[in-house]
């Protein structure tokens, strides 16, 4: 991801002030995605994505390019804001997927792929939470490994095992259930 | 049904990735196009989360209150360093104090009248408990302090009689003693006085005060020595010679013979001997507790200190500038004092609270 989406620290306002659009456009919807696999309450995953925002825009002349991506430094914001949000409300973070977007599969697909993906979806919940977030991170949001590395603080190699590991047991866990 | 491959099972997962709704979507693009205004909080808050209301209700940036809260500190480090520096001013406990300048006549103490003979009799009170002087602490009424005073005047050549005179008056008042005085008529620089006077402790701040009022004050300097130790140990001496003079005596009522009688005796007039010399040096300690020596001079002409009465100049201005540095650095140090360990705790409350943070938020994903 191209460091331009969010201006450093040096630059003038009105530069950082359109890489912050840039970088809010090409991250809306995958940030949403992420935090509400993370929430599982659509109201809840709309004011942390919110918040998310509105905390990075305010940082946003603070961002140092050196330390990371843009959009990896925005969704670790986005996933503090999440987790922080659920220890608020004493509740363990959830990594599934919601109910409304399989019905709204069943309708557009055909009943095979609609079988399969439910069976994917249930495979979700035999990974750990911390499994079940990288898949979120890789698959829901689009992220690279290596911003999946900066979210998370870990190493990218790290990043690259764990994420196959939870791929492959979820493919067992799928395979399993069929 | 046959084993998945990885991007089916990739394209699965990402075909049930979750959408925002259009509305959100629409409403929040709104709000990025406006600057992400502020905004009040959507959800519904649960019980928990109202008391951490209710514990968080500081403002929401707690580091802009960092400059109020060194404003403060500030002050307070300057308060408490003029705190010291007035207590060091009026408070000469144990040191030597001098004035600064060419002193402004105090405030005008009226004489009262003397009492006959006061000025010549020596009162043999004991040591600080029944003479307090008047501006010393509590602490330091069981201690005996001697308290000596140089003060300087200048006066017109034909004031200095007048001012001589007020001196006298001055001294009586406050029941003193003038044990030696002098005066010189002429031309300025040759005209003047000088006294050498004794002043009751418990008395020399207003005598002080009195000779202040008399004329142009062009110095003024006072000094204290504790004397406690050497009083304490006379008092003892006095004691113990006491205690042998009681024993000798009773040996004597006991001798039987002519030689053991002679031999008590001798010891006995030496042991009294001692008693009398113990009892002047403690009489002579009790008065310089009780007495303060002053040395007041009145002079005319110019002054003799350059720095006193004359024009302000670069030694002056070096001088305060001096002074000016040595106060900025003990107040930048009280307030290093002061601030260091606040911003040490901070630091410390702020790390923990952090490592906190991070401990529940992984437990959250646990």
């Amino acid at each position: 991801m191209s460091e331009t989406l969010v201006a450093s620290a040096k630059d003038t306002p009105q530069e950082a002030d359109l890489a912050f659009d840039r970088l809010y456009r090409s991250s809306r919807d995958d940030l949403y995605a992420y935090v509400a696999s993370l929430m599982r309450d659509p109201t809840a995953a709309e004011e942390v994505t919110a918040a998310a925002f509105e905390r990075a825009y305010r940082k946003r002349n603070r961002f140092d390019p050196r330390r990371g991506e843009p959009r990896a430094w925005l969704f670790g914001i986005a996933r503090n804001a999440a987790l922080d949000e659920l220890r608020r409300r004493g509740r363990q973070a959830e990594l599934t997927a919601e109910p409304a977007d399989l019905e709204a599969l069943d309708a557009a697909e055909g009943a095979e792929q609609s079988e399969r993906r439910l069976a994917v979806s249930a495979a979700l919940a035999h990974l750990t939470a911390a499994e079940r977030e990288l898949i979120a991170l890789k698959f829901f949001a689009g992220l690279a490994n290596a911003e999946i590395a900066q979210v998370l603080g870990i190493g990218e190699s790290n990043t690259g095992t764990k994420l196959h590991r939870a791929m492959t047991k979820l493919r067992e866990a799928c395979d399993g259930a069929a | 049904m046959e084993p998945r491959r990885d991007d089916q099972l990739a394209a699965d997962l990402r075909a049930l990735r979750p959408t925002p709704r259009p509305e959100f979507a629409a409403e929040l693009d709104e709000r990025a196009a406006a600057g992400f205004p502020r905004r009040r909080r959507l959800l519904p808050k649960s019980p928990p989360d109202l008391f951490a209301a209710m514990r968080n209700k500081g403002p929401a940036h707690p580091w802009r209150l960092l400059p109020a809260a060194g404003l403060a500190v500030l002050v307070l480090g300057i308060a408490v360093s003029a705190g010291l520096m007035t207590r060091d001013d009026s408070s000469p406990r144990g040191g030597v104090l001098s004035s600064t300048g060419p002193l402004q006549p105090a405030e005008q103490v009226a004489p009262a009248p003397a009492p006959e003979g006061a000025a010549e009799a020596i009162p043999n009170s004991s040591v600080g408990s029944e003479a307090p002087f008047d501006d010393f602490s509590g602490e330091t009424q069981d201690r005996a302090v001697e308290r000596s005073a140089e003060i300087v005047l200048g006066a017109n050549p034909e004031d200095v009689a007048d001012d001589a005179a007020k001196v006298f008056a001055a001294v009586h008042a406050h029941r003193g003693i003038v044990l030696r005085s002098s005066t010189e008529e002429g031309a300025p620089g040759e005209a003047g006085a000088s006294f050498e006077l004794l002043i009751p402790s418990d008395k020399l701040g207003d005598a002080l005060a009195a000779f202040s009022a008399i004329d142009e004050v062009r110095s003024r300097h006072e000094a204290t020595a504790d004397i406690t130790a050497p009083t304490v140990t006379t008092e003892e001496l006095l004691q113990e010679s006491k205690a042998r003079i009681d024993s000798l005596l009773s040996q004597l009522g006991e001798a039987t013979t002519e030689s053991e009688r002679e031999a008590v005796e001798a010891e006995l007039r030496q042991e009294r001997q001692d008693r009398s010399r113990l009892r002047t040096d403690l009489q002579n300690l009790e008065r310089r507790a009780d007495f303060s020596r002053v040395s007041l001079r009145i002079e005319t002409g110019a002054s003799e200190d350059s720095s006193v009465g004359g024009p302000w100049g670069i030694d002056d201005a070096l001088h305060d500038a001096g002074q000016v540095l040595t106060v900025a650095a003990a107040v930048a140090l009280i307030v290093l004092a002061i601030l260091g360990p606040i911003a040490l705790i901070a630091l410390l409350a702020w790390l923990t609270h952090r490592a906190w943070v991070r401990r529940e938020r992984r437990r959250v994903l646990s």
